[in-house]
């Protein structure tokens, strides 16, 4: 089932002082991973992520994972250092059509004399809050063996 | 559907059941085939979606299943961006249906919603005419990506009646140029200026496929032919800043003297010559027109010294897939069929030309207008075949890929090479 994407995930996928993180992975279940500034939330909610490159490993990863529902990952990270992975499937690929031209458009206007291979739409399916104080806080609370002595002993 | 073709069906495996026996073959690409196989048939709820936007069925060198020219979508589009060439077929033969299911259009089979799918949109140059007065959709047709120039659809081979027997182009022809009033053969000036034309709509298309009939005549066999495809191809090269573009070229199987000719005084950057079918005694029976003019044996002579002008990975020969089990001097045996087309594919690919192949419809204006096409499971078979000998041999198809044509379920398959 499709997971929403907040306010706050939203605003980080479109501020260009965040850094996005692509990782598919291939045939033998090798990670590949990429950063990639142009990952952005769609009109419909779901990720949208333009590929220049027909050749790049991403793109043949993207193509198996859409042929056999294999999930994708999103890392963001915003400027204060805010952290969450978006896990996804690819659930189309365009190639024509006005979606397509639109940002063949619009990357050629902003990248000079490119290409656009696809745009790919990315169904996010869970999100997770990598935030290290929230993580922490998790941890302790759910874990509290995993601590070393010394931080509880008396000086 | 005929008492034999019910019965031969229900003992083929279905395409739940090809997927899962074959899970290399993604599901996308195993509908792909069932469909062109099997043909689809537009309900009348789904054909009222249909607005200007979308492209419908241009001129085209071979009739559609039902013989009839009618203003219906010209193909579909999976949500993986795969291209399903496919013709409406009469509901008798057990088409996928497209039908409208939750407001969106579907291929549907029985009670079961197969894919959702789209129409092809169509390219803004449809509406436009040339400065002599012929709609340019009739001048050079359009696929997602691809431009189709069909400069001639006349094919030689006919008049002595020795054309290829899966064939129906001469008699789809008349019925162009009866009901449609499509040229039959094709000013370069025309195209150049239709290229020019398809080439302002930014991101639309990748490449450009010529092909026609064969022309015998000349000093050497084929020359004419020669000469007018370099015609076409120097108007088309007008419109570009680079002396060679992404083109691909589908034709008689031409002598080096000729390929160099092509290769050197146009933009042409890929060959293609169609073999039809591998095996030399299939193909004397199936292309008798060929196996006269040039045979078996010197037509992949020709193609592998092609590799040797053009380069590796840009000389390709198709073959209508299936065709080999027609009857009555066909394969009986799918196995059989499929072990002795990947054998001689092999030997073409150690040479450096690659094989592909389009799904065999029996056509109604064609000589084998009664036979029946294959299974599904064997068309799989030979796409992963043909694909598998891609990657043995590293062999690449950006000429004749999913973009650049759209109709080889297994170039489909090179999307992951």
């Amino acid at each position: 089932m499709a997971a929403l994407l907040n306010k706050e995930i939203r605003d980080l996928l479109a501020d260009p002082a965040s850094v996005k993180v692509l990782a598919t992975v291939d045939e033998a279940g090798l990670p590949h991973v990429v950063v990639r500034q142009s990952l952005q939330v769609g009109d419909d909610g779901n990720l949208l992520y333009t590929e220049l490159l027909e050749s790049s490993r991403t793109n043949k990863n993207l193509v198996r994972s859409i042929w056999y529902d294999k999930q994708v990952s999103i890392a963001i990270q915003g400027p204060q250092g805010q952290s969450y992975q978006i896990r996804g499937v690819p659930v189309k690929t365009h190639i024509t059509g006005p979606l397509f031209q639109k940002h063949y458009t619009e990357v050629r206007r902003k990248l000079g004399d490119v290409d656009l291979a696809a745009v790919w739409i990315i169904e996010p399916l869970e999100v997770i809050n990598e935030n290290f104080a929230v993580r922490k806080a998790e941890e302790e609370k759910n874990h509290p063996f995993l601590k070393h002595l010394d931080r509880l002993a008396q000086h | 559907m005929s008492l034999a073709l019910v019965k031969k069906r229900e003992t083929e495996l279905s395409l739940s059941e090809v997927v899962e026996k074959y899970p290399d073959v993604p599901r996308l690409i195993a509908l792909k085939i069932d469909a062109q196989r099997r043909g689809v048939h537009y309900t009348e709820r789904a054909l009222k979606t249909v607005d200007d936007t979308v492209q419908m069925r241009s001129p085209y060198l071979f009739g559609s299943r039902d013989g009839e020219i009618k203003p219906l979508p010209e193909s579909i589009l999976l949500r993986d961006g795969t291209s399903i060439l496919t013709d409406p077929t009469p509901l008798e033969q057990n088409p996928y249906l497209v039908d409208l299911v939750d407001g969106r259009l579907a291929l549907v089979d029985g009670d079961e919603t197969v894919e959702f799918i789209e129409l092809w949109p169509k390219p803004l140059y449809y509406d436009k005419q040339t400065s002599s007065g012929i709609p340019m959709s009739h001048i050079v047709s359009a696929r997602p990506q691809r431009l189709n120039i069909f400069q001639s659809s006349y094919c030689h081979f006919w008049a002595d009646k020795k054309e290829c027997r899966f064939c129906d182009i001469v008699n789809h022809t008349k019925q162009q140029k009866n009901e449609l009033g499509v040229p039959s053969r094709l000013k370069p000036q025309d195209v150049s200026e239709t290229i020019r034309e398809a080439l302002k709509e930014p991101g639309r298309f990748t490449g450009m496929c010529l092909t026609a009939g064969s022309v015998l005549k000349g000093e050497q066999i084929f020359d004419h032919e020669v000469d007018f495809y370099i015609e076409t191809l120097q108007a088309i090269g007008e419109n570009f800043t680079t002396k060679k573009f992404p083109s691909q070229l589908i034709s008689s199987a031409f002598n080096e003297k000729q390929l160099a000719r092509l290769y050197e005084q146009t933009g042409l950057m890929s060959y293609t010559s169609d073999l039809e079918v591998l095996g030399e005694k299939l193909f004397n029976w199936i292309c008798p027109g060929k196996a006269e003019s040039v045979g078996y044996q010197e037509w992949k002579q020709r193609l592998i010294r092609a590799v040797d002008i053009f380069g590796r990975g840009n000389v390709g020969t198709g073959l209508v897939g299936g065709v080999e089990l027609a009857q009555p001097s066909g394969f009986t045996n799918e196995q059989d069929a499929l072990a002795s087309t990947l054998e001689e594919a092999e030997s073409l690919a150690a040479h450096g030309v690659t094989t592909v192949y389009i799904v065999w419809v029996p056509r109604p204006g064609s000589y084998f207008r009664d036979q029946q096409n294959p299974s599904l499971e064997y068309f799989v078979q030979l796409a992963r075949g043909l694909h598998n000998l891609r990657v043995k041999y590293g062999l690449g198809v950006d000429f004749d890929d999913y973009r650049h044509c759209g109709n080889h379920p297994d170039t489909d398959l090179s999307r992951l090479i």
